[in-house]
Formats: C-alpha cells, sequence, structure tokens
C-alpha cells in the first residue's frame, strides 16, 4: 500500500510540476510583453503569488466549502447504520486511525465523493439516491473506491492540480481580456515608443497571446490526465479493500444506467471528486479521452470484472493490460507478491418489493437530513411534517385525532 | 612531505566519520521505520481484538431477540453460547483462532436457520441486530486482511537486507499470521437480507 | 413541498408503504407519479393510467401550478359518462393534485385506475371512518 502511494506521489509530482511550468513560462511571457524585457521574471513572481494565495484559500477550507457547497449534511449512525457501518468497515481495512466523517446529500441522483487532504481530516459524502439503489456489497464497494482516494491523498492532488489549473486559466483571462481592451482603447501607447521596442513589443504580444491561449488547454489535458489516472487507481485499490471487484462493478453499472436527472449541485471544478463524473452528456462514453475528468465507465467496469483470479493490484493491472490493450496504469513497485483472493458475495439479489422500500427509506432518509419530524399516529397512519409547518398540532385525518407537532 | 601526509589523513579522517555519520544516520532511520511497522502489526492485532470482543457482547442480545421466535432452535442456541464461551475463555492465540473459527461457524449457521422464521426477520429491533452482526463479521474479517497485510510488510523488511541486520541487533522477531482454521470460514458468512 | 392553492407546506402521509401530501390549509392531495407506481405495482399500468386521462381544453377552472416543476398542469377528465370528475395532471406526468371538494366525489364515484387502488387508499386514509374515531374519541376522554 505504502508503495503504491509513494510511486502515486511521484507520477502526480511530474505532471504537476508540469503545469507548474506552463504557469510559470506563462507569467513569464505576460510579464515579457507588459513590462518589457526586463519584466520577465517580474511576471513570474506575479503569477507565483497569485497561485499561492490560491493554494492558501483551498487548503484553509477547501473541504468544508465544497461540501458546503453540494449540500451535504453530516449524518449520525442512527441515520443510517448500515452506511456507518460499511465506512467503518473500510476504514478497519485500509488500516486508517480514524474514521472519515460521514454526509448526505438530499440528492436522488446516486453518486459519492470524498474530500479531506489528510486521512486523518477525510469526509465521504454520499447522495440518498445512492443508499437508495445500491445493495450492502456495492455500497462497501464504492465506499472502498472513496477510502482508496483517501489513502492515495488523491483529493490533495486534485486539489492543487485544480487550483493550479485554476491560476492559470485566470492568468490567461486576464490577459486576454486586458489586451482586448488596451487595444481597442489607445493603440497609440504601443506605437509612440521607439521603433525596435515597437517590433519586439508586437513578437512578445504574439508569443503571449499564443501563449495565453494553449496554456489553459495544456494545463486542462494534464489536470485530466492527472484525474483520469486516479480513477482507475482508486478502482484498483477498492477492489483490494473489500476482495469484491463485482460489488464496485455492479454499482458502477446502477450508477451508470441510472435514469435520475444530473446531480444539481456539481460544477466542473468539483466533477473530478465525485466516483463517477456527474455530468451526463449523450455519448458520453464515445467522448475523446482526453478531455474527460473520468475514465469511460464501461472500461471500468469490463476491467473490475476481468478480474477473475484475485483482488490484488497485481490482478488488477492484468485484467487493466488484457481490457483496454495499454500497458499498466498501476505502478509496479506495489506488486508485492501477496495473493489476493476473492470472496463471495454476501447478499442475494432483493426482491422489488424490498426495493421499493428502500426508496421509501431513502425518501424518509433526506427528510431527517432536511428537517423533517415524524409522527405515528396509534391509527397507523404516519405523518411527516416538514420544518416549515406553521401550526403545532394536527388532526390525523384518519382517525381524527389530535396530535401534537414537536418543536426541535 | 610531511603537511602532505597530514593533509591526507584528515581528508581520509573526515571521509570515515562522513560515512560513520550517515551509517548512523540509516541505522536510525531503518530502526524507526521497524518500529513504526510493528506498532502498526499491534494496532492491527488490537483492532481484530475489539471486533472480536464486539461480537461476543452481541451474541446474547440477538440470541434473547431470536428466542421470542425461534422455538425450536434449542440446539442452534446451545451451539452458538457455548463457542462464544470457549472464545472468550481462549487462552492464547492459536485457540482464540480456533474457538472464534468455531463461533464463526454457529452463527452463520444461525443465519441460514432464521431463513424459516418470516416473522423474526420483520422484527426491526432485529433486523437492526443482524446488520450489527454482519458488520462485525466484515470488521473481523477485514482487521484481519490488514493484520495479515501488516504481519507480512513487516516479516519481509525485517527478512530483507539491509534491514535484516537491524532487526538482528535490536531484537525484532517474525510475527504469525492471523489463519482461521476452518477453511469455509476464510469468506465473510452469507447474511441475507430477504 | 408546497401546497399549489394555498402555498401552506404539505404534510406527507404514509399508509401501508404508500406516500401522499397533503394540505392542512385547504385539504387539497397530491398523488406523486412515483408513489402511484408502488400504489398500482406496474410501472406500464400507472404510466398508462397517466396517459388515459382526456384532456379538458374548455374549462375555465383557475390552472393550478406542479408542485414539482412549477409547470401549469392540464384539467383531465377522469371517469365515464356521468361519473366524470375534473382533476389536474402535471404535463410532465409528475403525478396528480386532487382539490379538498373532489375528494368526495372520488371517494362515491369515479373510478379512476381498473383497481379501485387509488379510492380505497383514499378512502382509508379520508373518509369519515366511525370504527377508529370512536375509538379514538375513547382513548382522548
Amino acid at each position: 500500500m505504502w508503495e503504491l502511494i509513494r510511486a502515486n506521489k511521484r507520477n502526480s509530482i511530474i505532471l504537476m510540476t508540469l503545469m507548474a511550468m506552463v504557469l510559470l513560462l506563462l507569467g513569464f511571457l505576460i510579464g515579457l510583453f507588459i513590462f518589457g524585457p526586463e519584466g520577465g521574471f517580474f511576471g513570474l513572481v506575479i503569477a507565483t503569488v497569485i497561485w499561492l494565495i490560491l493554494t492558501l484559500i483551498s487548503f484553509s477550507s477547501g473541504d468544508q466549502i465544497f461540501l458546503a457547497a453540494s449540500g451535504a449534511k453530516p449524518v449520525t449512525k442512527d441515520v443510517n447504520p448500515q452506511l456507518f457501518n460499511v465506512v467503518e468497515e473500510m476504514t478497519i481495512a485500509a488500516g486508517m486511525g480514524k474514521m472519515p466523517k460521514i454526509y448526505i446529500i438530499a440528492d436522488p441522483a446516486p453518486n459519492a465523493f470524498a474530500t479531506g487532504r489528510k486521512p486523518e481530516t477525510s469526509s465521504i459524502a454520499v447522495t440518498a439516491g445512492l443508499l437508495g439503489r445500491l445493495n450492502r456489497d456495492e455500497l462497501q464497494g464504492v465506499i472502498a473506491h472513496e477510502m482508496s482516494h483517501i489513502i492515495n491523498r488523491d483529493i490533495l492532488f486534485v486539489t492543487m492540480a485544480g487550483v493550479m489549473l485554476g491560476t492559470i486559466v485566470l492568468l490567461s483571462q486576464i490577459f486576454l481580456r486586458g489586451m482586448f481592451y488596451s487595444s481597442m482603447g489607445s493603440r497609440r501607447r504601443y506605437s509612440s515608443g521607439g521603433k525596435g521596442g515597437g517590433q519586439a513589443a508586437i513578437l512578445f504580444l504574439i508569443i503571449a497571446i499564443i501563449a495565453a491561449i494553449l496554456a489553459p488547454i495544456m494545463a486542462q489535458l494534464l489536470y485530466f490526465a492527472l484525474s483520469r489516472r486516479r480513477e482507475y487507481l482508486a478502482d484498483a485499490g477498492g477492489a483490494r479493500l473489500t476482495r469484491y471487484p463485482e460489488g464496485l462493478a455492479s454499482a458502477l453499472e446502477k450508477i451508470a444506467n441510472d435514469p435520475s436527472p444530473q446531480l444539481a449541485a456539481a460544477n466542473k471544478a468539483s466533477a473530478p471528486m465525485y466516483i463517477v463524473n456527474p455530468f451526463k452528456k449523450k455519448g458520453q462514453m464515445k467522448l475523446s479521452d482526453l478531455t474527460s475528468t473520468h475514465p469511460p465507465i464501461s472500461e471500468r467496469i469490463r476491467i473490475l470484472r476481468n478480474m477473475t483470479h484475485g483482488a490484488s493490484f497485481k490482478d488488477y493491472s492484468d485484467a487493466y493490460t488484457s481490457t483496454t490493450k495499454h500497458k499498466t496504469i498501476v505502478p509496479v513497485s506495489s506488486f508485492t507478491k501477496e495473493q489476493v483472493a476473492i470472496r463471495q458475495a454476501s447478499e442475494k439479489a432483493k426482491s422489488q418489493e424490498l426495493k421499493s422500500k428502500q426508496m421509501r427509506q431513502v425518501g424518509d432518509i433526506m427528510r431527517v437530513v432536511n428537517g423533517f419530524v415524524f409522527l405515528s399516529c396509534v391509527c397507523g397512519l404516519k405523518l411527516k411534517i416538514p420544518p416549515n409547518f406553521k401550526a403545532s398540532t394536527v388532526k390525523c385525518p384518519r382517525c381524527k385525532r389530535t396530535l401534537e407537532v414537536p418543536k426541535q | 612531505m610531511l603537511a602532505g601526509a597530514a593533509t591526507i589523513f584528515l581528508v581520509v579522517l573526515i571521509a570515515i566519520i562522513a560515512v560513520l555519520v550517515l551509517l548512523i544516520f540509516a541505522v536510525i532511520g531503518i530502526y524507526n521505520a521497524l518500529v513504526r511497522l510493528r506498532n502498526q502489526v499491534d494496532n492491527a492485532w488490537s483492532q481484530i481484538d475489539v471486533q472480536l470482543k464486539r461480537r461476543h457482547d452481541l451474541i446474547p442480545n440477538l440470541i434473547e431477540t431470536a428466542k421470542g421466535y425461534m422455538h425450536h432452535e434449542r440446539e442452534t442456541f446451545e451451539a452458538i453460547t457455548n463457542a462464544r464461551a470457549a472464545a472468550m475463555g481462549a487462552s492464547n492465540v492459536a485457540d482464540a483462532a480456533k474457538a472464534e473459527g468455531a463461533l464463526g461457524g454457529a452463527l452463520s449457521k444461525f443465519l441460514l436457520v432464521v431463513e424459516n422464521y418470516p416473522d423474526l426477520k420483520a422484527n426491526q429491533n432485529f433486523l437492526s441486530l443482524q446488520e450489527e452482526l454482519t458488520s462485525t463479521e466484515n470488521k473481523i474479517s477485514f482487521s484481519r486482511q490488514n493484520y495479515n497485510d501488516q504481519v507480512l510488510f513487516f516479516n519481509n523488511k525485517i527478512q530483507m537486507f539491509p534491514s535484516n541486520i537491524i532487526a538482528g541487533m535490536f531484537g525484532f522477531g517474525k510475527r504469525d499470521f492471523f489463519e482461521i482454521e476452518n477453511a469455509a470460514e476464510r469468506e465473510v458468512p452469507k447474511v441475507s437480507f430477504n | 413541498m408546497d401546497c399549489p392553492v394555498c402555498k401552506n407546506a404539505m404534510v406527507v402521509l404514509e399508509l401501508r408503504g404508500v406516500e401522499i401530501d397533503h394540505c392542512f390549509g385547504c385539504g387539497g392531495i397530491w398523488l406523486d407519479a412515483g408513489e402511484l407506481d408502488l400504489l398500482i405495482d406496474d410501472v406500464e399500468k400507472s404510466a398508462k393510467l397517466l396517459d388515459s386521462f382526456t384532456i379538458d381544453t374548455k374549462c375555465t377552472e383557475a390552472k393550478r401550478k406542479c408542485p414539482i416543476c412549477a409547470k401549469k398542469m392540464l384539467k383531465v377528465v377522469v371517469g365515464k359518462d356521468g361519473h366524470q370528475l375534473l382533476i389536474d395532471s402535471c404535463k410532465k406526468k409528475h403525478g396528480l393534485w386532487f382539490d379538498a371538494g373532489e375528494l368526495e366525489d372520488i371517494l362515491k364515484r369515479a373510478k379512476l385506475d381498473s383497481d379501485s387502488k387509488i379510492q380505497t387508499l383514499l378512502a382509508d386514509m379520508f373518509a369519515e371512518n366511525p370504527q377508529l374515531s370512536e375509538t379514538g374519541n375513547n382513548q382522548n376522554q
């Protein structure tokens, strides 16, 4: 495991160094253009300062902002004991000292994500729709995938790379806009200098514009490469933690085939954090590999289902190679000579009746999370009262008893 | 000439000291890594212990709830109670592993029998106990899995060069894997909610 | 969810695994499409049911807005000749809305679905049920 984390760090650091170089080069070229031949260094400093400030902000409160933006509510064990237990099981399997905090998002689209820079301060959030559709084994697979993100320090890398990408986009946007307006307003300023200076300025201008257009694209490609790679690794880690690749595979299948509308709270910046891309597009599976934060789900499922010999990283790597015909995604240094046997399914398929019962429970979980009060009348009718209900008593419509509405 | 010899001597001396310092640092580093790994093994072991205790604590409740519904299953209950007593009384690791294996077997048999009692399966209290039991069984097997991973890692480390030298110097001994006797018990017991 | 008529927060009522939303302000009832599926226990049948209603274009009654999508709902006619009833149905098939006054008509006459499951449920939830209320009164006294 530690081997894998180390190899992971190395790969990510290479990708991030490339991104940093793109950022610094962009700063340098813009500086060169704005402040003249000696200004390159100055531009470099400004780019670094902007990047540092954004990094500090995202590190100090990034995960809290993200959780709040997704509408996730913290839950205790009594709201959903099974979810709580499954997270605890995976914490034990991963040998983590402290359990991540658990959040539920009141959204019917099934999805999940993990946040937090360190394993000790991490959180896992799942949507109510996920709880409603998955059985225990599938839920375990999803949580194991998220747990792998946490122990691989993926959140740290994705956040840092995301901030760097943001800085690059920001810089080039400011520059291109500034260019546009200043060239509209006062053309003279540029032509009034010496003739040689003018030519140099034009040359710098062209280089800077090209850089400002290319840099965000380059950075984005690097970012996508980084986050896609980490999805595969988290799948491999998830399969190894649970010893049951089919759980995650069938969870991914259910999530992919779900008819619910896309997750309301997701945006482009947070997309790589989710277990599957929250943006549903027609024909997403066929989209170019280069422009997606997630590998195609069908491929992830095929790889997991091809793991017939065992659940170790080596087995995932073999399945990956035989499925995609690419060379391994898992660093070879993490292949210990371990034998990891696949265990059997722990649960039979559920009947339709139970599924609807499960959906009802999910509805109730969403209501508990949203502050509903539950009343049970003696006649058997259940009343679920929303937090903005004003009266202090209700009359049961079935047996006409008067019931008190407890104040929260 | 004399000054030249002195310089060479000084250089050699500094080189030797530098190598020694590096060596000491390497020894400290490896020693610390070994301690860290050994602590991880110990932590993993205590986690198994915690989960086994949890299982022992759950059983009386479970039987109490089930008894009201299952009138003809005295043998099943007795098997569980006896296995629990044996597991709690085990004095060494080998005995404990054997007794816990037997207890796991008795519990999975019990959960199969439960299938014949639909009333019991509709009982909310029993359902939540059953979820706790399933989860505890999972936690036992996952903590065992983690313990064995850590042991493998630790044992590899103390056998490999150069950490084997330091392990020998400070008396780091190999650890045993936690294997459960009954081969069928290697899998998580099948618990069904139907 | 808010009542499309009086904008009060609606209370969810659950009986035998099926939920409806009820407004204590005006007495209206919202039957969600998903709940209809649960009640009729056959996704195809319940979809057919929602399609089977004839849209009444001449109706001058005030249009209600669907509490889910906030789009204006259609007035639809249910039941056979002589026992007709006008209810609101969401264009996007989010569910059905019954005004308080329509409830009695539904319980007495109109046949919505082939097995009368909707009537049975609503009757059990809202109709005067002497057995239930008597025991209730005894307990209150």
